[in-house]
């Protein structure tokens, strides 16, 4: 399921027909005080109906009758070839396992990790292994921030090969619940906004009070799913010129015309091999030259999944739409690399 | 292949979804994953007991006689005692994943990081030091002596003498499963990175056996050492430890499953392996037949409703399954596989 080929059949349609009746997950990330308890609280005491699974990493206050808590211990497992995208957390894994071999099934599951966890390997275990990815699906990674104190972590000056959490579970984040907005200006929330944006420009921004979010918001809503990938969001490529010194950004590139799909192929290979490392996410709908459908993919570090997508319509515009979120992006030789895929651009 | 239908020597349900089955002597525990063990009669499926141990179940393991059963699960473990049905159940909060007994009078216990030695009446004896992480199997070796342990990071051994291990054999990476070769030789585990780690046990000399494309949850070595099973593929591979070990030699691939859930050897050293899949099949193979590199095919082959997702051998001539849905059978071994 991973690869960083991409390869175009329109002979089968997956898209379309396929039920995906995998249990969804949702990943709940934020520092300490960002109320990621509160709004577990919330989940839990809402009257959905759903029978939920809670793993947390941390030791919050969370009883409730009607779901299942689990405690976990961070256990993050690297692999001899080095490679940070076999970097998993063995917790998880663990537990998932259990829980999939239980009678009982559960309607959604919630991970809850520590407000420094790292959000790539919790990403990467939905992808890395086989028996999770089979039966459960990674809808979301849900960020929640403390408008009040945000704006301190991201500026906080780590020492030299030390990555600032706060950028990364903003870099991470399909979602980002922007809370306590009631305790700061709205001048504050701009700044805070701009600066969510200049790191990660296409994630949903839901501004919140006592985390207060319609669950419909952050709960299966198939963040991860490859046919949702940048579908009908309208600040997607929104160029964000408000400079920070921050190195973890977002590059958007938009272009028309079809992609020559062997020379995508090289060039997307050796970036994910040379920057995977220092790529957090990166999402796109392409056209293939030769393909009636849309090609879309979503990655995490230097793990993709890319499949075919709902057809070009009549009329419909062929053009590519990509983002990268990740370290010391170098805007011009990612617009430079991407241009020279195109089919009519001569190799 | 014969696909005629086994009369099973008996049939029960229990209610839930199994997770492990055990035996031992005369009798068979069905692991059920909410937390309660069925203990039956192997000859006739006729209950003797229950033992829940709240949180669930991971792992379950009769001592060698059958007079005691122990039960590992996410939040603690417990030992059940046949004479008058007497439990032990203590609510760690440890993850404990694995059950080995050394003789019939001392098992050990997962126990999160640690390895726990208890006597049959749950006293600790002894314990290991605490691994990089959660333990995930255990194997004794030197006649209940030396205890292997697997975590991340590789294999550990300890001693009563001191809770620092006596020897390890490092590998980075997510070990999941051990199988020690009964001769002592050979010490193997599954990877998480899809790979099989195979150390000599004299002298740590190790080697990879990669290329799968999935975790290696499950490996056993028959009775006599010579053949390692395991799963990581839709096709069990069968490694040849005879000689000098298996480096530099292909593997027999034992074809039928789509996602292998169960496998064990035959008791008395046939290589005759049994083994299940999520499709719900039930194989019995010849896993030596055929030169080294062969594909093989099921010497007899059962579908089943639903995926069998535990099963053991009572002895060489039964074996007892369990499917998701509680479904318990026991079949005698299959005309023409007996030698």
């Amino acid at each position: 399921m991973t690869a960083t080929t991409v390869t175009t059949t329109d002979t089968t349609d997956t898209t379309d027909t396929a039920v995906d009746t995998r249990v969804p997950v949702t990943v709940l990330t934020g520092f300490l005080g960002s109320g990621k308890t509160t709004l577990l609280n919330r989940i839990l005491t809402e009257q959905h109906g759903l029978r939920i699974a809670v793993i947390e990493n941390e030791f919050g206050e969370v009883g409730i009758d009607d779901a299942l808590v689990l405690d976990a211990e961070e256990e993050i497992f690297e692999m001899n070839n080095g490679c940070i995208c076999c970097t998993v957390r063995g917790d998880l894994i663990r537990i998932l396992g259990a829980l999939m071999r239980r009678r009982e099934k559960f309607d959604q599951i919630l991970i809850e990790t520590t407000g420094l966890a790292d959000p790539a390997p919790v990403a990467q275990t939905f992808f890395m292994d086989d028996e999770i990815a089979s039966q459960l699906r990674l809808d979301a990674i849900v960020t929640l921030v403390d408008a009040a104190h945000i704006l301190d972590h991201l500026n906080e000056v780590k020492p030299e090969g030390v990555e600032n959490e706060a950028v990364e579970q903003i870099a991470f984040a399909d979602k980002i619940v922007l809370n306590k907005t009631d305790l700061v200006t709205e001048e504050h929330l701009t700044e805070v906004t701009a600066r969510i944006r200049a790191i990660n420009t296409p994630v949903e921004i839901i501004r919140a009070q006592q985390a207060k979010v319609p669950l419909d918001k952050i709960l299966d809503v198939h963040a991860f799913d490859l046919d949702r990938v940048l579908e009908g969001d309208p600040t997607f490529l929104t160029e964000t010129e408000h400079q920070h010194d921050t190195t973890v950004t977002s590059v958007g590139i938009d272009l028309p015309g079809d992609l020559d799909q062997d020379r995508l192929n090289t060039w997307l290979g050796h970036l994910l091999r040379t920057k995977g490392a220092d790529l957090f996410r990166s999402k796109g709908i392409l056209a293939i030259a030769g393909s009636g459908r849309q090609y879309v993919f979503q990655g995490v570090h230097m793990l993709l999944e890319g499949e075919n997508g709902r057809p070009w319509r009549d009329g419909e515009a062929r053009r590519n739409r990509l983002v990268f979120i990740g370290r010391n992006l170098d805007r011009a030789t990612l617009n430079e690399g991407f241009a020279n895929c195109l089919a009519e651009v001569s190799a | 292949m014969t696909n005629a239908t086994i009369a099973s020597a008996w049939t029960t349900a229990v209610d839930d979804a199994p997770i492990a089955v055990a035996t031992a002597a005369d009798l068979v525990a069905i692991a059920g994953a909410d937390g309660t063990a069925w203990i039956l009669e192997a000859a006739t499926g006729v209950p003797v007991g229950t033992v829940t141990l709240p949180g669930g179940l991971l792992a379950a393991a009769f001592s060698p006689d059958a007079s005691h059963l122990a039960l590992a699960g996410p939040s603690g473990h417990a030992l059940w005692r046949r004479s008058d049905g007497h439990v032990v159940a203590e609510q760690t909060g440890a993850w404990s994943g694995a059950v080995r007994w050394a003789g019939p009078d001392r098992v050990a216990v997962a126990s999160g990081r640690r390895a726990l030695v208890l006597s049959t009446d749950g006293t600790q004896l002894w314990a290991t030091d605490p691994a990089p992480s959660t333990v995930t199997d255990l194997a004794w070796l030197r006649d209940g002596r030396r205890l292997a342990s697997s975590a991340y990071g590789g294999v550990r051994c300890h001693e009563r003498h001191t809770d620092k291990p006596v020897t390890e054999y490092r590998y980075l990476g997510s070990h999941l499963a051990i199988a020690l070769a009964p001769t002592g030789r050979w010490i193997c585990t599954g990877n998480q990175d899809a790979s099989i780690h195979i150390w000599r046990t004299r002298d740590g000399d190790d080697l990879t056996m990669q290329g799968y494309p999935d975790k290696i949850a499950r490996l056993a070595f028959d009775d006599t050492g010579q053949w390692l099973a395991s799963d990581g593929a839709p096709d069990i591979t069968v490694w040849d430890f005879s000689g000098k070990g298996p480096a530099g030699t292909e593997p027999r691939s034992l074809r039928t499953h789509e996602t292998v859930t169960a496998l064990a050897w035959r008791p008395g050293g046939d290589a005759v392996l049994a083994s299940a899949g999520a499709e719900g099949t039930v194989a019995f193979w010849r896993a030596g037949s055929g030169r080294a590199g062969a594909l093989v095919r099921p010497a007899y082959e059962r579908e089943l409703t639903d995926a069998v997702v535990a099963l053991a051998w009572s002895g060489p001539g039964l074996l007892v399954l369990a499917d998701y849905q509680g479904r318990v059978e026991a079949w005698p071994l299959p005309d023409g596989l007996a030698r």
